[in-house]
């Protein structure tokens, strides 16, 4: 019974985090629709921001936060301004290809500067700690607190989306851009705001990440796929469906855990023979095609 | 008769292409007999195999425009068929290449049936994840050696044997894959003129139009798909014997479906050439960057941080490739 309990609990925390850095990704494809292919590298480079401010001037690492989210937001503009911009004439092939080439470029300067050796961090007021709920489920400090912010910082984006007039404005621009620039809304900055949010909310995700997972130059591409599942299964613009689909996405992650569970509960060998924890991610890709296919708006989807 | 004369018929293209073609025709083909570093031979090699990658890709990426970043798939398919039936039960590449092909045709019609409902966007990225599910699938899987691949040891076999198509020169594989690339160009020349080539196209151009004319649009794509399928699953076959070292990372990569797609859109998509020219531009640019920057100045990611540069301009700028820029000149000269 703990196994399980302690997976879906697990599920639950890691998806609040995926659930941050897929809110980017629906922005960015909700204003513009184009998909972005350099979004695991963003947050990458929140991983990157997280942990080198942690490391060069010995603050928690829980507090590296807004550092993360001014390079990402500046991130974001930048890539719009200076390459994004170009690809909208373009065919979609284009776009996708464009990203991709975004994506290669951000991985290998990382490469580049530095190195390819797996860094992760160990100091901090909460590492090390952990509390324990019901029945001998260990839940850790870090990933309690990184979840816990993590969903602060979706509610800071979902009330800028809502409650103010550039968040209106945003919400103008996804819906008819050509309309929104009739009213007067400048619909080109809108693009760049998208992306500068979008590109802020992942790398706070990533700085969040940083504190239970090592980074290298290569987690993009996992991060990004989990990403496009996410925003599948909540429906592509959708943010409140990001933060759901996240939870769900997260407790797919977790399938090994709750595998393992029925494996000794039932005791079955078959099971047990099955490399689980090697198959981990292939349930996101799975669970992506199976909802692509079955309902494509997705759980909250207002646009196909 | 109808069909063969289209195969063998180029009369579309301006004079100057085809004294171009012909030149390069002969080139390829008298290349080994010139003086070359075996580094150029492989070069040459991969150029091959990627062109035919691009020309399956162009099928249902470039005339169709159906965006399939998911090739890499079907070459993991044709290049484990080949390996393991060689490895298991001693069966040569002429045998095993024709079953490799038909597994991922049947593999391709399978998903290409859900997958066809979606479009643009949705469609791209489902064929990532069909792709990444069975590339984790292989890298767990015992019968094709799992993640460590699959090895074909010559030293079993006598070179050369045409048969299991094991040789210690190069030379030979140049000439076998010279001669599918010859084929290929044949069969996409007359793909393009064909029924299904001219439907795909107005499919490209508006999908509703494309419905009311009583075009089976769903089923047009599928067949197409299963073209580009037996493209790649083909010369991944080939893949196996050559390289001969298979591993789900490097064989069914996304990296590689990536690539394929590149080529042909840096080429210009939806032409004939097009594949060619990206393949002809990218494959020795790639290899001989690594090989300078990468290996011997000490640089790791330098080669691919220049390649992606590559890529965002080609995408910002000139999303039709250079035979996009080619007509562009051509129908400024015309005016």
């Amino acid at each position: 019974m703990d196994i399980l309990v302690s997976s879906l609990v697990a599920g639950i925390l890691i998806g609040m985090i995926l659930a941050l850095m897929a809110l980017g990704l629906t922005i960015i494809f909700g204003v513009m629709d184009i998909v972005n292919f350099a979004h695991g590298e963003f947050l990458m480079i929140g991983m990157y921001t997280g942990l080198l401010t942690a490391q060069s001037t010995g603050m928690d690492p829980l507090l590296t936060l807004p550092v993360a989210a001014v390079v990402g937001f500046l991130l974001g503009i930048v890539c719009y301004f200076g390459f994004v911009k170009f690809l909208l004439r373009g065919p979609m092939v284009a776009q996708l290809l464009g990203t991709f080439g975004l994506m290669l470029f951000l991985r290998n300067l990382a490469l580049l500067v530095f190195g390819s050796e797996d860094k992760g961090l160990h100091h901090g007021i909460l590492v090390g700690k952990s509390f324990e709920i019901g029945v001998g489920v260990i839940v850790p400090a870090t990933k309690l607190a990184a979840a816990g912010l993590s969903v602060v910082a979706f509610w800071a984006v979902w009330m800028l989306m809502n409650r103010t007039k550039i968040g209106k404005a945003l919400t103008a621009t996804a819906l008819n851009a050509q309309g929104a620039r009739y009213m007067g809304i400048p619909t080109e900055r809108m693009n760049a705001l998208a992306w500068g949010i979008g590109g802020g909310s992942v790398t706070v995700a990533g700085a969040l990440l940083v504190n239970f997972w090592s980074v290298n130059p290569f987690v993009g591409i996992l991060f990004t796929m989990i990403a496009f599942a996410i925003v599948a299964l909540g429906g592509f613009g959708s943010v409140p469906g990001a933060f759901f689909a996240g939870i769900v996405v997260g407790i797919i992650t977790e399938i090994p855990g709750i595998w393992d569970f029925f494996t000794y509960t039932f005791n079955l060998d078959w099971m047990a023979n099955v490399p689980m924890t090697s198959l981990k991610y292939m349930w996101v890709y799975l669970a992506y095609f199976v909802i692509m296919v079955v309902r494509p708006r997705g759980l909250f989807g207002w646009k196909h | 008769m109808e069909a063969l004369r289209n195969v063998f018929d180029f009369s579309d293209f301006p004079r100057i292409d085809l004294v171009v073609v012909g030149m390069v025709a002969l080139f390829l083909v008298v290349f080994p007999l010139l003086p070359h570093s075996s580094f150029a031979m492989a070069t040459m090699i991969q150029f091959l195999m990627f062109s035919l990658y691009g020309m399956g890709w162009n099928t249902i990426g470039g005339y169709g425009g159906q965006v399939d970043l998911g090739k890499a798939q079907y070459l993991g398919i044709g290049a484990f068929t080949t390996a393991v039936m060689l490895i298991r039960w001693d069966v040569p590449f002429w045998v095993s290449m024709p079953i490799g092909v038909a597994l991922a045709v049947t593999w391709s019609f399978i998903i290409g049936y859900p997958l066809f409902r979606l479009t643009g966007h949705y469609f791209a990225i489902a064929t990532i994840a069909t792709s990444l599910v069975l590339k984790d699938i292989f890298e767990v899987w015992d019968f094709v050696g799992a993640a460590r691949g699959l090895e074909i040891s010559p030293i079993k076999y006598s070179p050369p044997d045409f048969l299991r198509l094991i040789f210690k020169e190069d030379i030979y594989y140049y000439y076998i894959i010279l001669g599918f690339f010859f084929l290929g160009i044949l069969y996409v020349n007359w793909f393009r003129k064909s029924r299904l080539g001219f439907q795909l196209r107005s499919i490209k151009d508006n999908e509703e139009v494309a419905q009311s004319l009583g075009i089976n649009v769903h089923w047009a794509k599928i067949k197409t798909y299963a073209i580009a399928t037996a493209f790649v699953s083909l010369v991944g076959s080939f893949h196996a014997c050559y390289i001969k070292n298979i591993e789900p990372e490097d064989t069914m990569s996304l990296d590689l479906s990536i690539l394929i797609a590149l080529m042909a859109m840096l080429g210009g998509a939806g032409s004939l050439w097009g594949p060619i020219i990206g393949a002809g531009v990218l494959i020795p640019l790639k290899s001989y960057l690594k090989e300078w920057l990468g290996a011997k100045a000490g640089l790791v990611g330098i080669d691919l941080i220049i390649y992606a540069v590559i890529i965002m301009l080609i995408s910002a700028v000139e999303p039709r490739g250079i035979w996009g820029i080619i007509e562009k000149i051509r129908r400024r000269k015309r005016a």
